[in-house]
C-alpha cells in the first residue's frame, strides 16, 4: 500500500468513526444561551397523531420563544423497555407520558419530580379536580392529567332492529345484556364481546357491588361473592355468545374486525375506537355500559417531569401547555385523539357534536360513574395474576372461587412486599 | 490424551492429535528465541483481538454487570438495594422459576432431534437434486426470514382444537385432535412444531455449506465398491458432516435454552401461558414488565451455568465422533 | 428411480413453507389486513406505508447499519477462527470456551447494563453505540473455525514453505477454501443485524436514526394496528434478506466448482 493510499484510508476511518458517533437530534445538547430545550417522551401519539402533536408543540414554541421541545415517540407495546433503560442509565427525557396503571411505580419509585415548586403560584382550577388528585400522592402533585378515555358498550343497530329487539338503554342490567346476547347470536352473529381479563374483571366487580382491595387498600378483597358474580359474568359469554379463546386463535383486532363486519351486535370497548368507525356501512350507537350498579372503566393518561432534569420550570410549562391550553384541547377534540381532562366540559363542547355515534354524551355518564381502578407498585404482576385465574376458570382448570381465592393470595404477597 | 484432561482442553485434540509437521518447521520449533516467540504472540493478538476485545468490551463487562446486578433488589427506575444472594435464594423457592427451566428442558429436547432430521433430509434431497435447486432453496429459507409474528399466527390456526386443518386431518383418521396451544399439556409440542418447522431452512443452510465438503469422487468410488446408499451415507456422508452437526448441535441447544419469541407469540397471554412458560419468558417478564431486575439477572446467572455445563459435556464428548479429516 | 417421488415431496415441503409468506403477502393486499373471498387486492397499503414512516432514509439506516454490521463480523470472526484453529497459544481451549460463553447470556438482561456502559462512553444515541455490541460474534467465530479447521493442513504447510507468513497464509489460501462457509456466516450475520430490534429499541433515540424494524414497530398503536400497513412492511422487509441469501447461496456453489477442491 502507498503512503498516499495508508494516508487516506487512515481519513476515512477517522470520518467514519467521527460520523458514527454523532449524537442524534434527539440528545444532541443543541440549545443556545438563554433558551432550554425539553425533551418530551410520548407514546400516545404514534402512529396516528403526530402531526396532531406537532401543531400543539409549533403553538408553544411561538407563545413561549425561550422553550423548544423534542419530541421522541415510541409504540405503547415498546415505550416503557425504552423509558425504564433510560431511567437507568440516566438518560430520562426532561418529561414524559404516563399512564394511570403505571404512575405509581413510578412516583413510589422516585423517577417523577415533586411539582410542588411550580404549582404552588399556579391555579390549577382548570382540570377536573379528580383527575388532578388521581395524580397526587402523598400530599404532593407527581404529574398533570393529560387526557381520558372511557370504555362503553358500543352496538349495531341494524342487528337488533333485524333480531326486532329494542336498543340497549342506560338502564340495562347485565341479564338484560345477556338474555339480548343470546337472542341475537346466530349464524354468522356473534351477541356480545367482552374479553376475559383484569381490565373488564375489576369494572365488573365494581359494578356488581364488590371492591378490589379492602379497606386498607392493601388486603385483596375480589375473592368475595360479588368478585365470584363478576367472573362468572364474564365467564357466561365466551363460547356462547361469543367467540372462544381458541376460536379467536390470537388474530390481530379480531373482535374490531367482527364489529365492523357487521356480525357482532355488542361490544365492549373504548371511546378511541369512534374515529376507525366513521365509515361503516350500518347504524351503530354507544351506551354506558349494562349493571345494577353503574361503574365504568375511564383510562387516564399524565404528563410527568423527570427527578433528574435541569430544565424542570421549562419542562412544567410544557406541560401545563399540553395538558390544559385551548389549541391542545380542540387539536384534541377535533382529531379524536382521547379527550381533555378539563373541568369545564365547554371546552370541549365540539366533541359531543360530532357523529356517530349519536350518543356520545354516554362517555359523560360513563365518567360520572367512573370506577377507581385498583393499582399498586407491583402493577403488571397484579393484572397477570387476575387475568390468569380468570383463564383457570375460563378453561375449567379450576372453580371459580377457588381460582380467585388463589389469586387473592398471590396479590396479598405483592401488596405486602410492595 | 489422558482422561484427566480438563473439559475445555480435549476442544482442540481431533485438530491437534499427532500431525507430522514438515522438518523445517520442527527446526524452526528447536531454536525458538525470545524474539520469535514474541513475534508469535504478536501473531496471536493480532488474529484474535479484533473480535476478543469488543467481546470482552460489550459482552463480558456487561455480564459481570448484570451479576452485580443479581445481587440487588432493583426495579430500573429506582434506587438499587444490596441483597446479596438474597434474589438466589429467593429462585430456589419459586416453583414459576423452575417450572419454566424445565419446560425450557423440554423445549429443547423435542426440538433438537426435529429440527436437525428434517434439516438433513432437505439438505441430502436437495443435494441430489440438480433441476430447480436454487429455487427449493430459496422456498425452503422463506420461513426463516418470515416474522414469528405471522408463523404463530399461521400454527395458531393450523392447530386451532376446533376447526384447525390439523385436527380435522385427525378426525378423518378416526383420532380425536387434542387442545393444542389452548391445552397445557399440547403447547409446548406446539411451539416445537412451529419452531422446528420455521428453523429447518437454517438447519439445512449449514448442513448444505457441510455436504459441500463431502468429495464427489469418494462417494464414486464406494458406490463402485458396491456400497449401498445407506451404507454410503452411515460411513461417508455422516462423518464428513460432523463438524456441522456439532456445531448444530451446540448452537441450537445454546439458543434452545434462550428460546423466547416463538413462545412469546404463540402462548403468552393465551390460556397454557402458565403452563409453557419458558426461562427467557420470565427472565423478559421480570426485566421490563414487573421490575424485578435482580430476580430476572439471578435467573439468567443460573440459566446461564446450565448451559455452559451442557457446552463443555458436548465439546468432551466430540472426539469420541467428530472427525475433522 | 425414486426422482419424481423425491420432487413430489419437495414441492410439497416447498408449499407448505411458502404458506405463512404467501398469507402475509395476501394480507398486505387486502384491506384491514383480513383476505376475504373474492380477492379484492390493492395495493393501498404499500403507499401508506410510504407515508406512515420516512420509508426511504429508514430502509437506507438499515441497508447501512446491515452492511457495516456484517463486514465486520465477517472479518474479525474468520480472523478469531483461523487463530482458533491454526495457531497455537496457552490456554486456547479454554479462551474458546469464554467466547462461547459471550452466547449464554440472555440479550434481555444484558441490555439494561451494556446500555448504562454506553452511557458512560457517551454513545448513546449514535451509530457507534448501535454497531459496538454487534463487530464480533462468538457464533461466527465457531462456525468458521468448524470450516478452518476442515481446511487440509498440507495446503497451508505447502504456503508456510514457501516463505508465507501466518497473514498471508490466511488471506491467501485459507480465505478462499472457506468461502461457502463464509458466504453462509453472510447470511446469518446480515439476518440478525437486520432483524434486530431489542438494542436498537433503547439505543437509539433520534427518529433519523431509526432501523426498519423500529419503523415497523411504530406502525402499532396502542389500541388499534392497520394489519394491512404492518403486514405489507414485513412483506418488504424480507425482500432485502433474500436476495443476500439468494447471492451468498449462488456464490456457495460457483465457488465449490471453481476451486475443484471438494
Amino acid at each position: 500500500m502507498s503512503r498516499g493510499l495508508k494516508a487516506l484510508s487512515a481519513f476515512a476511518l477517522v470520518a467514519v468513526l467521527a460520523a458514527g458517533c454523532a449524537k442524534g437530534s434527539a440528545t444532541r445538547e443543541s440549545a443556545p444561551e438563554g433558551t432550554s430545550n425539553i425533551k418530551y417522551f410520548t407514546f400516545s401519539a404514534a402512529p396516528d397523531h403526530l402531526a396532531d402533536l406537532d401543531k400543539i408543540v409549533k403553538a408553544f414554541e411561538a407563545a413561549n420563544p425561550s422553550i423548544t421541545v423534542t419530541v421522541e415517540t415510541a409504540p405503547f407495546t415498546d415505550y416503557f423497555t425504552k423509558l425504564q433503560t433510560a431511567i437507568a442509565g440516566q438518560t430520562a427525557p426532561d418529561a414524559f407520558e404516563l399512564n394511570y396503571e403505571n404512575f405509581v411505580s413510578y412516583a413510589d419509585a422516585g423517577a417523577l419530580r415533586d411539582l410542588g415548586d411550580q404549582t404552588a403560584g399556579d391555579d390549577l382550577s382548570a382540570y377536573a379536580p379528580r383527575s388532578l388528585q388521581t395524580f397526587g400522592r402523598n400530599g404532593k402533585q407527581y404529574a398533570l392529567p393529560e387526557s381520558y378515555s372511557a370504555v362503553l358498550l358500543f352496538y349495531n343497530k341494524d342487528l337488533f332492529d333485524k333480531a326486532k329487539l329494542a336498543y340497549p338503554t342506560a338502564d340495562w342490567t347485565w341479564d338484560d345484556e345477556l338474555a339480548a346476547a343470546r337472542k341475537l347470536t346466530g349464524g354468522e352473529v356473534y351477541g356480545d364481546f367482552q374479553p376475559v381479563q383484569f381490565f373488564e374483571f375489576y369494572k365488573a366487580l365494581a359494578q356488581a357491588g364488590g371492591s378490589f382491595f379492602g379497606p386498607d387498600g392493601k388486603q385483596a378483597a375480589f375473592n368475595g361473592p360479588q368478585g365470584v358474580a363478576a367472573a362468572e359474568f364474564l365467564l357466561a359469554k365466551p363460547g356462547k355468545v361469543m367467540p372462544t379463546v381458541a376460536q379467536i386463535g390470537g388474530t390481530p383486532d379480531y373482535d374490531t374486525n367482527l364489529f365492523k363486519k357487521g356480525r357482532l351486535a355488542m361490544w365492549h370497548n373504548g371511546v378511541w375506537q369512534f374515529a376507525g368507525l366513521k365509515d361503516v356501512p350500518f347504524g351503530w350507537d354507544v351506551v354506558v355500559e349494562p349493571a345494577s350498579t353503574k361503574a365504568s372503566a375511564v383510562f387516564q393518561n399524565a404528563v410527568a417531569v423527570s427527578a433528574t432534569t435541569k430544565n424542570a420550570a421549562a419542562a412544567y410549562k410544557w406541560l401545563r401547555f399540553l395538558t390544559s391550553s385551548e389549541v391542545a384541547a380542540t387539536t384534541r377534540v377535533a382529531s379524536s385523539w382521547e379527550l381533555p381532562p378539563l373541568a369545564d366540559a365547554k371546552a370541549y363542547a365540539g366533541y359531543f357534536e360530532q357523529t356517530p355515534p349519536a350518543n356520545r354524551k354516554a362517555v359523560l355518564d360513563a365518567v360520572a360513574s367512573a370506577t377507581a381502578e385498583p393499582v399498586i407498585a407491583r402493577q403488571q404482576e397484579l393484572q397477570d395474576i387476575v387475568t390468569k385465574a380468570l383463564e383457570q376458570a375460563a378453561a375449567g382448570k379450576a372453580p371459580v372461587q377457588k381460582a380467585l381465592d388463589d389469586a387473592a393470595a398471590k396479590v396479598n404477597e405483592l401488596t405486602k412486599s410492595g | 490424551m489422558s482422561e484427566t484432561t480438563s473439559p475445555a482442553r480435549a476442544l482442540d485434540e481431533p485438530a491437534a492429535a499427532g500431525r507430522a509437521r514438515p522438518a523445517a518447521a520442527v527446526r524452526a520449533a528447536g531454536r525458538r528465541t525470545a524474539g520469535a516467540r514474541l513475534r508469535k504472540a504478536g501473531t496471536v493478538v493480532l488474529f484474535l483481538a479484533p473480535s476478543a476485545v469488543p467481546l470482552v468490551l460489550f459482552t463480558l463487562v456487561p455480564m459481570v454487570g448484570s451479576l452485580w446486578v443479581s445481587l440487588h433488589e432493583w426495579n430500573l427506575i429506582g434506587a438499587m438495594r444490596w441483597v446479596g444472594l438474597g434474589n438466589y435464594a429467593a429462585l430456589l423457592r419459586d416453583g414459576d422459576a423452575w417450572r419454566a427451566l424445565g419446560n425450557t428442558v423440554l423445549y429443547i429436547a423435542g426440538y433438537l432431534p426435529l429440527v436437525y432430521v428434517g434439516g438433513l433430509g432437505l439438505a441430502l434431497a436437495l443435494n441430489r437434486v440438480t433441476r430447480g435447486r436454487d429455487l427449493f432453496r430459496g422456498v425452503y429459507f422463506l420461513p426463516v426470514v418470515t416474522s414469528w409474528v405471522v408463523v404463530a399466527l399461521i400454527w395458531k390456526w393450523l392447530l386451532n382444537p376446533s376447526e384447525g386443518i390439523v385436527n380435522k386431518i385427525l378426525a378423518l383418521l378416526g383420532i380425536d385432535g387434542p387442545g393444542w396451544w389452548t391445552s397445557d399439556t399440547w403447547a409446548l409440542p406446539s411451539v416445537i412444531i412451529a419452531s422446528a418447522w420455521k428453523d429447518l431452512g437454517f438447519v439445512m443452510v449449514i448442513l448444505l455449506a457441510g455436504l459441500q465438503a463431502v468429495p464427489g469422487d469418494v462417494l464414486e468410488a464406494a458406490r463402485v465398491d458396491g456400497a449401498g446408499a445407506w451404507r454410503r451415507f452411515r460411513h461417508i456422508v455422516l462423518p464428513l458432516l460432523s463438524p456441522s452437526t456439532f456445531f448444530v448441535l451446540v448452537i441450537s441447544c445454546i439458543s434452545g435454552f434462550q428460546v423466547f419469541d416463538q413462545v412469546y407469540v404463540m402462548t403468552s397471554g393465551g390460556p397454557a401461558a402458565a403452563a409453557s412458560e419458558v426461562a427467557v419468558e420470565r427472565v423478559y417478564d421480570l426485566t421490563f414488565r414487573y421490575g424485578r431486575v435482580g430476580d430476572a439477572s439471578a435467573l439468567s446467572w443460573v440459566l446461564f451455568l446450565v448451559i455452559l455445563l451442557v457446552t463443555v459435556v458436548q465439546v468432551r464428548l466430540q472426539r469420541r465422533w467428530v472427525d475433522y479429516g | 428411480m425414486g426422482n419424481r417421488l423425491l420432487y413430489a415431496a419437495l414441492v410439497v415441503a416447498g408449499l407448505v413453507t411458502l404458506a405463512p409468506f404467501g398469507w402475509t403477502l395476501l394480507s398486505s393486499l387486502s384491506d384491514g389486513g383480513v383476505p376475504g373471498w373474492p380477492l379484492d387486492p390493492s395495493l393501498g397499503a404499500y403507499g401508506d406505508l410510504l407515508r406512515a414512516i420516512p420509508f426511504w432514509r429508514v430502509l437506507l439506516n438499515s441497508v447501512v447499519v446491515a452492511a457495516v454490521s456484517t463486514g465486520l463480523q465477517v472479518l474479525t470472526s474468520s480472523m478469531a477462527a483461523y487463530g482458533f484453529a491454526r495457531l497455537d497459544f496457552p490456554l486456547k481451549d479454554a479462551v474458546f470456551v469464554v467466547y462461547l460463553a459471550t452466547l449464554m447470556v440472555p440479550m434481555q438482561v444484558l441490555v439494561v447494563p451494556l446500555f448504562i456502559e454506553m452511557r458512560t462512553f457517551d454513545l448513546v444515541d449514535t451509530y457507534a453505540g448501535l454497531l459496538a455490541p454487534t463487530v464480533a460474534s462468538a457464533f461466527g467465530v465457531f462456525f468458521l473455525r468448524q470450516a478452518v479447521r476442515q481446511v487440509p493442513r498440507e495446503l497451508d504447510e505447502a504456503a508456510v514453505m514457501d516463505g508465507a507468513g501466518h497473514v498471508r497464509v490466511f488471506a491467501s489460501v485459507v480465505l478462499p477454501l472457506i468461502r461457502p462457509a463464509l458466504a453462509t456466516f453472510t447470511i446469518f450475520a446480515f439476518m440478525a443485524s437486520w432483524n434486530a430490534f431489542l438494542w436498537p429499541l433503547v439505543i437509539l433515540r433520534s427518529p433519523e436514526f431509526m432501523t426498519l424494524p423500529l419503523g415497523l414497530a411504530t406502525l402499532q398503536g396502542q389500541f388499534t394496528t392497520r394489519w394491512d400497513v404492518v403486514m405489507a412492511g414485513s412483506v418488504v422487509s424480507v425482500l432485502p434478506i433474500l436476495v443476500v441469501y439468494v447471492l451468498a447461496q449462488r456464490h456457495v456453489i460457483a465457488s465449490v466448482a471453481r476451486t475443484g477442491l471438494k
